[in-house]
């Protein structure tokens, strides 16, 4: 039984023992040229024996030749296979990484709080009056780390779900207000004002308006956290090189530049625990690559950031 | 009756700390507690501990930035690492770093008890008297 080559133990590259190519650059023509040469001093019937020698000994070379480039072509796309096989692989292993220690967090709550509420109950089950309370505290902590969980699996299974866009054209300003007036009382409660620059003159897109309602909720959501009282977040729209684009500017606390890279990566957070998921920035960049644009963010310490979606118009 | 083990639990899930450290306190250990590798050296600062309990993902500064400094700001103390991150590499870091031992988040109180334990007897056996 032949062991299966696996991602990271790859089988040896082509090439490594191919056969040597000199008899196809230098024996099969000097043979074909010696034939050629002899054959312009020979008899005309030898002559014609050494012609069709030097051609049978081109075309086989030739046939060789073409054999191996198609073999090597056919290896190179089995490595492109293989390549691509092993980041998945490796996509999934940090995925699931991710997935353990965001779990395995308030698993390690809830067992504890069980083992509390064990202790409280007592050998006799029959706890005493003045820990009933702390009985129930601990219920109720049971009661909020699965509902954590939950939150983390059920966006998770959002980005599983094949969401197929439904497109319908809408005006941009209009999917914006949609989600601005959301948020617009808590913002205002917490200080932070919504200003609003639209171009008026942007014409609708045609987008999966539900899907890009996500997107825009989530963007403020983020941007109302990180700005203090007193801030300000502006929503704009213009069009950029034929696209059109959205703006999303909080005057917060800014992302640090090392944490720039990683703010779409799947659990990426760096909200206390269970307070973020850390998957809504990445599940929104997804949601703007199905939908044909892109997401991206700039942002200074202490002055901001700014969340930018540029769509196909 | 020989002296209660101090322990010192750096985790940036409150509630967590909090019931461990209720939990401990029942069964006789003397514990503190700190949300942030920072706050567990200043607490190290005001008094030194035998067993520090670790978790390595926490904002700002993580298990394995703090684990050199808080032994260099109690070398008497063993560091225990507990974590949810279920990865070999950051397991064997924390160990090449000087930690004692290494538990995955879940993890029954008892058996977070005997680790603690553990550690702490096996400093006590190889410490100079």
């Amino acid at each position: 039984m032949n062991p299966e080559p696996t991602p990271d133990a790859p089988g040896p590259l082509p090439g490594d023992h191919a056969p040597p190519l000199w008899p196809h650059t230098l024996l099969a023509p000097g043979l074909a040229g010696a034939a050629v040469l002899s054959a312009l001093a020979a008899p005309p019937l030898v002559g014609v024996g050494l012609a069709l020698f030097a051609g049978a000994i081109c075309i086989g070379s030739a046939l060789t030749l073409a054999r191996r480039v198609r073999r090597g072509e056919r290896e190179l796309h089995e490595l492109d296979v293989r390549l691509l096989h092993s980041q998945k692989l490796a996509a999934i292993g940090e995925l699931s990484s991710g997935i353990a220690h965001e779990i395995n967090n308030p698993l390690a709550i809830i067992t504890q709080e069980i083992d509390l509420a064990r202790e409280l109950f007592g050998q006799d089950a029959c706890p005493a009056p003045e820990d009933l309370a702390d009985i129930k505290d601990c219920l109720d902590q049971v009661g909020k780390q699965v509902a954590r969980c939950c939150q983390i699996t059920h966006k998770l299974l959002n980005f599983a779900r094949k969401m197929e866009p439904v497109l319908q054209e809408e005006a941009l300003e209009q999917v914006i207000e949609d989600m601005a007036v959301l948020v617009e009382r808590e913002a205002a409660g917490r200080g932070v004002a919504i200003r609003r620059d639209y171009d008026q003159s942007l014409p609708p897109v045609r987008t999966d308006v539900p899907l890009l309602r996500q997107v825009i909720l989530n963007l403020l959501t983020n941007a109302m956290h990180a700005t203090p009282e007193g801030g300000t977040i502006t929503l704009a729209t213009c069009r950029q090189n034929g696209r059109a684009v959205i703006e999303v500017r909080d005057t917060g606390c800014g992302i640090p530049p090392e944490n720039l890279p990683k703010v779409f990566d799947p659990f990426f957070t760096t909200k206390e625990p269970g307070k973020g998921t850390g998957l809504g920035l990445s599940l929104s960049h997804g949601i703007v690559a199905r939908l044909g644009g892109n997401l991206t963010a700039q942002s200074a310490v202490g002055k901001g950031s700014v969340f930018t979606v540029s769509l196909p118009l | 009756m020989a002296d209660p083990i101090r322990v010192l639990i750096v985790d940036d899930e409150e509630r967590f700390r909090e019931t461990l450290a209720k939990l401990l306190g029942r069964h006789g250990f003397v514990v503190r507690e700190a949300g942030s590798g920072p706050a567990a050296l200043e607490l190290l600062g005001q008094a030194p501990c035998d067993v520090i309990v670790l978790d390595v993902k926490m904002p700002g500064m993580t298990g394995a930035d703090a684990l050199p400094l808080l032994r260099a700001a109690c070398p008497e103390a063993e560091v225990l690492v507990l974590t949810g991150h279920a990865s070999v590499d950051i397991a064997s870091t924390m160990i090449a770093g000087g930690a004692a031992d290494y538990l995955l988040k879940p993890c029954p109180t008892e058996e977070l008890e005997g680790a603690i334990r553990a550690v702490y007897d096996r400093r006590q056996a190889t410490r100079p008297r």
